[in-house]
């Protein structure tokens, strides 16, 4: 499979702040690829590199097999930033196409594209506009247009469902699905599990300027799944009483338990200790007098798995460091 | 620079410059900068053609006591030499100050002249009327009474009106400004259009390179910017910005010495349109196509100096109040040559002139008014042009490195120290 992109050993620094701390990860073409990892964790200064908004201290970045960050890679790439701007001024049409002539269309050709993409995004009858009369939904469709005008091979979307309505969130998965299907790659970073689920092949994880893991997303279930993660569910109270001081409690099988009590909450959620089967726990269970109402192994969501992998602690936003606006570097 | 970089550049310049020349205020400010040129010569012109007569009281302190006829004859002759400037004198012997005070009041007079009864000796005559601030009439006042009184005096000393106004008559003596050429030029005329155009050069320079750091704020708040350097270099954003704005700024300067050109070629004729007679005064020499030359040339590298500076500037702050602070040490650059347009106007070849007018930050202010006094051979000009052009070039390269970091960042406003280091990366 052919290489989008490669980042190799990538550290940037913010005075003494490490932002991006030594992180590798590959990204095939044509995949969905999500950059995952709470606030401050690294995610936009590393995009920011990728778009050479930014220069790495140590490190290399690659893309399309063999180009440096820079002019020749930025026309086949789109970039949907974080901060999302716009020239209040311009006119809708002249705005897109401006964006389109700066990666590289001729003017002319800027120009049709960008009234065919407006009238994809539903905003034909706003082309003449100027881009301040627009709602803010309009301006963030004006925004997907500048980066799809020039049909990139890689499209890069920085925390792309921030401030989107649900209309704008449903145009963005389309967009997705759509250069999925045309053999294009999307690298997008999040800090929502639950979108990233929908949308990704593979992830990486970064926490604190460090990878924690990057693999596609059935391996990490099926790495996850072997944990052992099960759902419980009793008739009644005696029961589970039963059930946690016996096989619940014992270290020799279950690594840890959460939830239960809440009555909105019902199931019990165990974690099998190493090496033991679910098969091993229920037949441990249904030695004691107790009716199980529910016994599930749980597939893992991404947020779970995010939680396993960094840590709650870690899982949480960051503060940014003073240091790094002071020297230059992204807010 | 690469090709691309060079189109990414144009693409942005053209932006800017179409944003600019498309805005109401573009074709306003075009239109009103010669219509306001056009008002300071007709306006005057105008206004002076239809002054409304003066009329004044002529109280004669020396009538009253000595009912002398020489006395008599002086007051006569006070008449008919106001009416010669077009006042109306009228004799009040015995009116009181109070009573011709409350009539300056009531708007029934002007003023009143009190002719005191020495007047022949060292005697002050007094006028006071609600013209007392229009100089020029002041002036033509003082003559009038000055010639009178001294025939008067002429005449109680046995003296000849004729023998009078021999003595009297003005000497001519005339002032011309030249350094070498055979053609004089009148002072005062050369001065003018060479204060002009160098106030001109530094509206300009000041209004387009300041809106090259409100354009760069904008885009930092509005938080476009990082839509931009994803696609384009920095360098070719900032130089496009520049690039844009000043063709702006150039279009509007043509079009303005084009309208000051023509206005003042066909000054009479356009006066004579209105029925005014052209007022003589002073004759303003029509620029030449190398002075022109010379003054644009000041202003495209005057204003890439400064708008390096003030993108700078820009790229340092997070908001437009802050940039206002931001701006004053650009700003006491450019005022300090304005401020020392005295300097180069009295001794135009003088040593302060010559400073002045090779130091970077002032000379594209004063230069160009150096060159029309004459001050400046051409050699000179080209000395002065290439210390612009370095100066210029190590601030567009410094203003790109500080521009190149800045414009990513928000918040605290950056120190000296942080600058010199932005800049040696």
């Amino acid at each position: 499979m052919n290489t989008a992109l490669e980042l190799q050993h990538v550290t940037k620094r913010f005075g003494s702040h490490i932002a991006v701390d030594d992180i590798s990860f590959r990204v095939p073409t044509g995949v969905v690829f999500g950059v995952l990892g709470p606030n401050g964790a690294g995610k936009s200064t590393t995009l920011r590199m990728i778009n050479d908004v930014l220069a790495p201290d140590e490190g290399r970045i690659q893309l399309f097999g063999a180009l440096a960050p820079g002019l020749a890679a930025a026309r086949r790439i789109g970039y949907l930033p974080e901060e999302r701007g716009l020239y209040a001024k311009m006119i809708v049409l002249e705005m897109v196409q401006f964006m389109g002539e700066l990666r590289g269309l001729t003017r002319a050709d800027a120009r049709q594209r960008a009234g065919t993409w407006l009238e994809r995004l539903g905003l034909g009858k706003w082309a003449k506009h100027r881009v301040q009369d627009l709602s803010k939904g309009m301006q963030q469709k004006v925004q997907f247009a500048t980066a799809l005008i020039h049909e990139p091979e890689l499209l890069i979307l920085d925390e792309p469902w921030s401030g989107l309505d649900p209309i704008n969130a449903d145009v963005l998965r389309n967009i997705v699905e759509e250069a999925r299907a045309a053999g294009r790659t999307v690298l997008f970073s999040t800090h929502l599990m639950e979108q990233a689920e929908k949308v990704c092949d593979a992830v990486c994880i970064i926490a604190r300027g460090r990878k924690i893991v990057d693999d596609s997303l059935v391996d990490l279930r099926r790495a996850a799944a072997e944990r052992g993660r099960i759902a419980l569910e009793f008739e009644d109270d005696e029961g589970r009483a039963r059930a946690e001081a016996g096989p619940l409690a014992d270290p020799a099988l279950v690594a840890s338990r959460a939830g239960g009590g809440d009555p909105t909450l019902p199931a019990l959620i165990v974690e099998l200790a190493e090496g033991i089967s679910g098969n091993a726990l229920l037949a441990a269970l249904l030695k004691l007098p107790v009716t199980l109402r529910r016994f599930e192994v749980v597939t893992p969501t991404l947020h779970q798995i995010f939680v396993d992998r960094v840590g709650a602690e870690g899982a949480t936003a960051e503060p940014r460091e003073a240091g790094a606006d002071e020297n230059g570097g992204p807010r | 620079m690469s090709r691309s970089l060079d189109r990414s550049l144009w693409v942005v310049a053209r932006r800017e410059f179409l944003e600019r020349v498309r805005s109401k205020w573009f074709l306003v400010g075009t239109l009103l900068g010669p219509l306001a040129m056009l008002a300071v010569i007709f306006v005057p012109a105008l206004l002076a053609g239809r002054e409304t007569a003066v009329s004044v009281a002529i109280v004669d302190r020396g009538a009253v006591a000595a009912g002398d006829p020489a006395r008599e004859l002086l007051a006569k002759e006070l008449v008919a030499g106001l009416s010669l400037i077009g006042w109306i004198g009228e004799l009040a012997p015995d009116a009181t100050e109070a009573s011709l005070l409350a009539k300056v009041r009531e708007r029934k007079l002007n003023g009143f002249l009190v002719i005191p009864e020495d007047v022949l000796g060292d005697g002050e005559v007094i006028y006071r009327g609600d013209n007392g601030t229009n100089a020029p009439a002041m002036a033509r006042l003082a003559q009038v009474v000055t010639a009178v009184v001294q025939r008067r005096r002429g005449a109680a000393a046995g003296i000849s009106d004729a023998q009078v106004l021999r003595m009297m008559a003005p000497v001519r003596v005339t002032t011309q400004h030249t350094t070498g050429e055979a053609a004089g030029a009148s002072g005062m005329a050369t001065f003018i259009i060479g204060y002009v155009i160098m106030f001109i050069l530094y509206l300009a320079i000041i209004l387009y390179a300041s809106n090259v750091m409100r354009s760069v704020v904008q885009e930092k708040t509005s938080r476009v910017v990082e839509l931009m350097v994803a696609a384009v270099k920095p360098r070719a954003l900032m130089g496009g910005k520049i690039a844009g704005v000043g063709a702006v700024g150039l279009l509007q300067l043509v079009v303005w010495l084009g309208m000051a050109v023509l206005t003042l070629r066909y000054r009479d004729s356009l006066l004579g349109l209105l029925g005014v007679k052209g007022t003589g005064g002073v004759t303003i020499p029509p620029l030449s196509i190398g002075e022109v030359t010379v003054i644009l040339i000041y202003f495209l590298l005057g204003y890439f100096l400064y708008a390096a500076l003030y993108a700078a500037v820009g790229a340092m702050v997070s908001s437009e109040q802050e940039a206002q602070q931001a701006q004053m040490p650009v700003m006491a650059l450019i005022i300090v040559g304005l401020a020392c347009v005295q300097i180069v106007a009295n001794d135009p070849r003088g040593t302060g002139a010559v400073v002045l007018t090779n130091l970077p930050t002032s000379s594209p202010l004063l230069m160009p008014m150096r060159y029309l006094l004459g001050g400046a051979s051409a050699g000179e000009v080209i000395v002065s042009l290439l210390l612009l052009v370095v100066a210029m070039a190590a601030a567009v390269i410094a203003a790109g490195r500080i521009y190149r970091v800045g414009i990513l960042m928000h918040g605290k406003r950056p120190g000296l120290r942080e600058l010199l280091h932005w800049m040696r990366r």
